[in-house]
């Protein structure tokens, strides 16, 4: 196979710049890494000023918030006495001071997930679910795995309860499984057994309609 | 000891005091500002992966990795300081997991301090200036692609030449900007 010409190949890595694609780059890209580099800073100066988008954070809002507890420290915790302290030296005011490690304790989690306002969005049949299988959905901000018990569901947030990562749906074990860490939870949120303690994840309402369709309370 | 941190549900209403210990402020309020932290934070980010999708996904790496840390305790002074040398540290892993490079060969992207204003000024005035350095064809080639969102075919069309030799142009011309001394405004024509 001829290998692709650097002109081909910087041109491709432009093209998906310009349309606001992920850079997916190959092995041998790092021959071009400068003219890539330059490009990637090229076509963000070109887009003018970038702000998270309300989706994004909102995601990364509620993944900050979700789990009440690490184990040994609240993330709220650690927000307020890390960035609190960036706002004092703002304003000019406060200076923290760090907070001590909770106990190991109280990692039941779980709670249930009620934004406000929040709304009811389709997410599909009652039919597209199939029982022992999960699908993740999103409703608005709300990421959840969704699972079938006969005519009824459950769901449980997305986000693990320990890093704010999105899970995965490991069919093979049954579990939902953390990319970032070696965590998992059972389909009731639960965790499984592993070597520290992890808050449940958090619930999110589902409900199933007289239509036979599955509704999530999202954003 | 410390005391320990209440239940989350007690933080609500907490206000800051006078003192060396920080009162928790209202939950929501904190998160905002964590958030507001982020958002320099991801505009830092975006000016380099010209993304959206890459930029968020780091910018949640640097929220993971940095947030745990904090909760250490650090000067407030080094607060900012410590997400952008996250970002920085979480940028040059990118780079190098997607072009198979050391950090060491990234350095300039991982060597850059914490920005003085906005990353989107700094970012845009940086393109600015190396676009100023080039050569009048290389600059044209880069202006019509990036600022105008030209098509190969296009740019073709308005420089009066053929797609090919746009994209060898093209090529030649971020390899050339590339070479754009970072901290020099009067930086001599990069043929």
């Amino acid at each position: 196979m001829m290998p692709e010409k650097p002109e081909n190949r910087v041109d491709r890595i432009v093209s998906d710049l310009l349309r606001g694609r992920r850079l997916k780059l190959r092995g041998g890209d790092a021959e071009e890494k400068e003219a890539i580099t330059v490009a990637a800073r090229l076509a963000a100066a070109s887009q003018g000023p970038q702000r998270m988008s309300s989706t994004f954070r909102s995601r990364l809002a509620a993944a900050l918030e979700s789990p009440p507890n690490e184990g040994w420290f609240t993330r709220r915790a650690a927000l307020v006495a890390g960035l609190g302290v960036a706002a004092g030296a703002v304003s000019g005011g406060l200076i923290g001071k760090a907070l001590q490690p909770a106990p190991h304790a109280q990692l039941a989690g779980g709670g249930l997930i009620n934004p406000e306002p929040g709304r009811w969005v389709d997410v599909g049949a009652l039919s597209d679910f199939v029982a022992g299988q999960s699908k993740r959905v999103a409703a608005g901000a709300v990421g959840a795995f969704l699972f079938r018990h006969g005519d009824t569901m459950t769901a449980v947030s997305s986000i693990c309860s320990h890093l704010p990562c999105e899970l995965w749906w490991n069919a093979d074990g049954g579990s939902l499984d953390c990319p970032c860490h070696p965590a998992s939870f059972q389909p009731d949120g639960t965790p499984t057994k592993q070597a520290y303690g992890l808050p449940a994840l958090n619930q999110v309402n589902v409900r199933v309609t007289t239509a036979g369709r599955v509704e999530v309370l999202g954003t | 000891m410390s005391p320990e941190p209440g239940p989350p549900g007690e933080e609500a209403g907490a206000v800051e005091q006078a003192g060396d210990v920080l009162e928790l402020p209202a939950a929501s309020r904190a998160t905002d500002i964590a958030l507001d932290e982020l958002e320099l934070v991801y505009a830092f980010i975006y000016a380099r992966v010209g993304n959206r999708p890459d930029a968020e996904d780091l910018t949640q790496q640097v929220a993971m990795k940095a947030i745990p840390r904090l909760r250490q305790g650090a000067p407030a002074s080094a607060i900012r300081g410590y997400l952008f040398a996250t970002a920085r540290s979480v940028l040059g892993a990118f780079w190098s997991t997607r072009l198979g490079l050391s950090e060491a060969e990234l350095h300039e992207d991982l060597a850059m301090a914490v920005p003085p204003g906005p990353p989107s000024v700094e970012s845009e005035e940086r393109a600015r200036r190396i676009l100023a350095a080039l050569s009048d064809n290389y600059r044209r080639v880069l202006e019509l692609r990036f600022l105008h969102g030209y098509s190969l075919k296009e740019v073709a069309s308005e420089m009066h030449s053929t797609v090919g030799a746009i994209k060898v142009m093209q090529l030649r011309a971020l390899r050339a900007a590339a070479k754009v001394p970072p901290d020099e405004p009067g930086a001599r024509r990069a043929q």
